[in-house]
């Protein structure tokens, strides 16, 4: 356990979609250098198989007695999804009138088919079910958005799962990462983490995830994901800092339920169940009062059995909010001013890195590195 | 039909024979001339011809069981394997050739999945041998006996972070602003900034402390290739480097390992063997460690396989004896075949003697195989279990045959 943990919440009722997480994520970190198929953060319809498909089936995580559990390791093409690209270069070469121009003397190219189409089939990708959701449309269809990043986790599965200790939680702040230098790309950390956040990059044939941003947040700027988000869902703090805003949704009000807690790792990145959606209609398309869509089952199963208590909360805050125009809770969640959903306690890091006599904070995994039998560690044109 | 079957048998039979009497081979290393540059010497070098062959036995690491869920299920009944060693020396190096036999060649490259292995071999030797009885615990050694450890990996192509500046080829290709030729001489610029051979050394202390020793004072070269059906592979070494000294010594300890792509193999899945002594042909020294790595068990395993089972099993898996929860103690499955004498008498007196800090005390808490003081000192949750040396020596001669059989 770190001496601080830096959180996130995530207010799934603000959630549109629209993946700029995703993409301040990708462009920032890994649209290069064999992350391309990954997504540190992704966005995806619940319910659905989600990224990497079917994630919550593939084992990792911890039983109630505390063991590992095995997992599966998901395949880049089949389960990820591999950005592919089109036949542009070939296309000009190619006949484009199919096969039939075959007869009038025209060849085609080898026995590629003619026409514009992906070099690779795609059968998955990070949104590959978007927006289908379940039930029946348009009576009792519902669906709502998962943004998923690294839960930066209490108890990792990763760090547990690695032979090697080259996955490290850092104590100043909580953020899990993996120590390149020690790191042998032997995948366990794939099958250990049961929300499958962990990527093996076959160029550098390592493992690598979601960094929280540490090289932003050290500087005291939020992570990507957050500070892009168009709908304000996402707040970022220590959750010992009682000023912060996370602190507020997490600790103080406790209307914020980590994701698939019973996994046991100890997740530190907060959900505000979704407790808006639309009635359902019934057989001649007229309201059903006082239903809702999504199904409270489906929320218990994502967010364990306080989703109850902290849907009728948010419920309850709303109606004291028509009545008496005051509530904290949604003063938070509305989120008025975007800088204010972020604490990171500026010259904290600072502080840190004066005391560890660094500037800035290194990203390595120090405990090795003055290794009794390691007479040299870096050289030889390493770092 | 009948006939191949019956042959089969007859070489299942001959090579589980083999494996019995040959339980304790020893590898000759023979003296070649000074001039020849073994650093250089590849697998269908001339000079092997001079090399005596040994074979040596690898088995299936069963020890500790990873959390790979379709790595454990193909890997559930693997079988020993055997290797033919060859070895070689002279005033300036010492080489090795492995031949082992895999059914499938695997690479793996830049491009390769996530579900994608590299077949591989490994070379171990510890960094003090003086006492032959206190060898480093051999799977990567134990505190306060390092080993050695060089790597080679059928890996065509990967890529490091280096300080060579050279971010501009770590780019998506389609983030280049180039097309055609200029794209074609992008990917060109990149393919040649790979690393083409997946080569390592390390210096460890129990697996979960192995690091990779990065720097000019360690020389060696490794290489393999595929040949219908058999992997050949090449290891030399300096005899003198900033780890090891072996120009003095008569004999030395080496391990080997291998791994195969196809069953999902890196890390603990592999086949490895036990301490092997290799025997500098014509040079004093060391004799004590070939005697102790090439005895027989004296005890009677008849008698230890009583005490065993009535001490040992309600905590470890071994052959029938599978009662035990999985993750309470090391699986002996194959114990006898990568472990000494030495070191199974030395752990039964005192299971502290050696403490490897690989096993993860976080993945599996409630059945810790050890605990740590305020000092970082480790001490094994197995109490000392026997004392007298008979008893000890038959039971060590028990686990002696606890192994797979070479298929």
């Amino acid at each position: 356990m770190s001496k601080r943990q830096l959180a996130m919440v995530m207010d799934l009722n603000k959630c549109i979609g629209c993946q700029t997480c995703t993409v301040a994520c990708k462009t920032q970190w890994t649209n290069r250098n064999g992350r391309e198929y990954m997504y540190w953060n992704n966005v995806e319809t619940y319910p659905g198989d989600g990224y990497p498909k079917k994630w919550m089936e593939l084992g990792g995580g911890f039983d109630a007695a505390g063991d590992l559990q095995d997992g599966v390791i998901p395949n880049i093409e089949a389960d990820y999804g591999v950005p592919w690209d089109y036949n542009y270069e070939s296309l000009a070469a190619t006949n484009v009138l199919g096969k039939d121009a075959d007869k009038d003397g025209y060849s085609l190219k080898g026995a590629e088919t003619p026409g514009l189409h992906p070099t690779t089939e795609p059968t998955w990708g990070p949104n590959w079910d978007e927006d289908e959701g379940a039930g029946n449309f348009p009576s009792d269809n519902y669906f709502f958005y998962l943004p998923r990043i690294c839960n930066h986790c209490t108890n990792p599965g990763c760090l547990s799962a690695c032979p090697r200790d080259a996955i490290f939680k850092r104590d100043e702040d909580g953020v899990v990462l993996v120590d390149l230098d020690r790191c042998q790309g032997y995948r366990y950390c794939i099958a250990g983490c049961p929300y499958k956040k962990i990527y093996f990059n076959p160029k550098i044939s390592k493992s690598e995830k979601c960094i929280l941003c540490f090289p932003r947040v050290e500087a005291g700027l939020p992570p990507a994901c957050a500070q892009q988000c168009v709908g304000r869902i996402r707040f970022v703090g220590f959750l010992d800092d009682e000023e912060s805003q996370v602190y507020k949704l997490v600790k103080k009000h406790k209307v914020a339920l980590p994701l698939r807690s019973d996994y046991g790792t100890q997740p530190n990145i907060y959900y505000i169940p979704p407790t808006e959606s639309p009635a359902k209609f019934d057989a001649e398309g007229k309201i059903i009062e006082g239903s809702t869509r999504v199904p409270m089952e489906e929320l218990e199963a994502l967010f364990g059995k306080e989703v109850h208590e902290v849907v009728k909360k948010l419920k309850a805050e709303q109606a004291k909010r028509k009545e008496t125009g005051e509530s904290e809770i949604l003063d938070l969640l509305i989120a008025f001013h975007h800088s204010e959903m972020f604490r990171l306690d500026n010259n904290y890091y600072q502080e840190v890195a004066k005391a560890k006599g660094e500037t800035p904070l290194a990203p390595i995994d120090t405990r090795y590195i003055k290794g009794k039998n390691t007479k040299v560690v870096f050289g030889g044109g390493h770092h | 039909m009948k006939k191949i079957n019956k042959l089969l048998t007859t070489f299942a039979a001959t090579s589980v024979a083999a494996t019995m009497a040959m339980a304790n081979p020893s590898i000759t290393a023979v003296k070649v001339d000074d001039s020849i540059d073994l650093s250089k010497v590849s697998n269908d070098d001339k000079v092997w011809s001079k090399a005596k062959k040994a074979d040596v036995v690898l088995y299936p690491q069963t020890t500790i069981k990873m959390n790979d869920k379709n790595a454990n299920e193909v890997n559930a009944n693997n079988a020993a394997k055997e290797a033919k060693i060859l070895a070689i020396y002279n005033k300036n190096d010492v080489a090795f050739k492995i031949e082992w036999k895999d059914k499938t060649e695997n690479k793996t490259d830049a491009k390769s999945s996530s579900t994608d292995y590299a077949d591989g071999f490994a070379v171990q030797m510890p960094t003090n041998f003086a006492d032959p009885k206190k060898l480093p615990y051999i799977g990567m050694g134990s505190e306060g006996r390092p080993v050695l450890v060089h790597l080679q990996k059928a890996v065509s192509s990967h890529y490091e972070p280096n300080g060579n500046k050279d971010v501009s080829l770590q780019v998506n290709r389609h983030q280049t602003n180039a097309f055609e030729k200029d794209l074609a001489a992008f990917d060109k610029s990149v393919s040649d900034v790979a690393i083409s051979d997946y080569q390592r050394a390390y210096i460890s202390e129990g697996f979960r402390s192995m690091t990779q020793i990065r720097g000019k004072d360690i020389a060696f070269n490794m290489n393999m290739s595929y040949n219908i059906g058999t992997w050949s592979a090449t290891m030399s070494k300096s005899l003198k480097d900033g780890y090891l000294d072996l120009t003095s010594s008569g004999a030395f300890p080496v391990a080997f390992a291998v791994w195969d792509g196809a069953k999902l193999g890196r890390d603990g899945i592999k086949n490895l063997s036990t301490w092997v002594a290799v025997d500098f042909d014509g040079k004093k020294g060391n004799e004590a460690l070939v005697t102790e790595l090439t005895k027989k068990p004296e005890g009677d395993a008849k008698a230890g396989k009583a005490s065993v089972d009535a001490m040992c099993a309600s905590c470890h898996s071994y052959a029938d004896k599978v009662a035990a929860m999985p993750t309470m103690a090391p699986n002996l499955s194959n114990i006898g075949g990568y472990s000494t004498e030495a070191y199974l008498a030395e752990s039964i007196k005192d299971p502290s003697a050696v403490v490897v800090p690989g096993y993860n005390r976080n993945a599996h808490k409630n059945t810790a195989w050890y605990t740590v003081d305020a000092k970082g000192n480790r001490a094994s949750t197995m109490p000392p279990m026997m004392s007298d040396d008979k008893q000890i020596a038959d039971a060590v001669a028990y686990l002696m045959t606890l192994k797979a059989e070479v298929k």
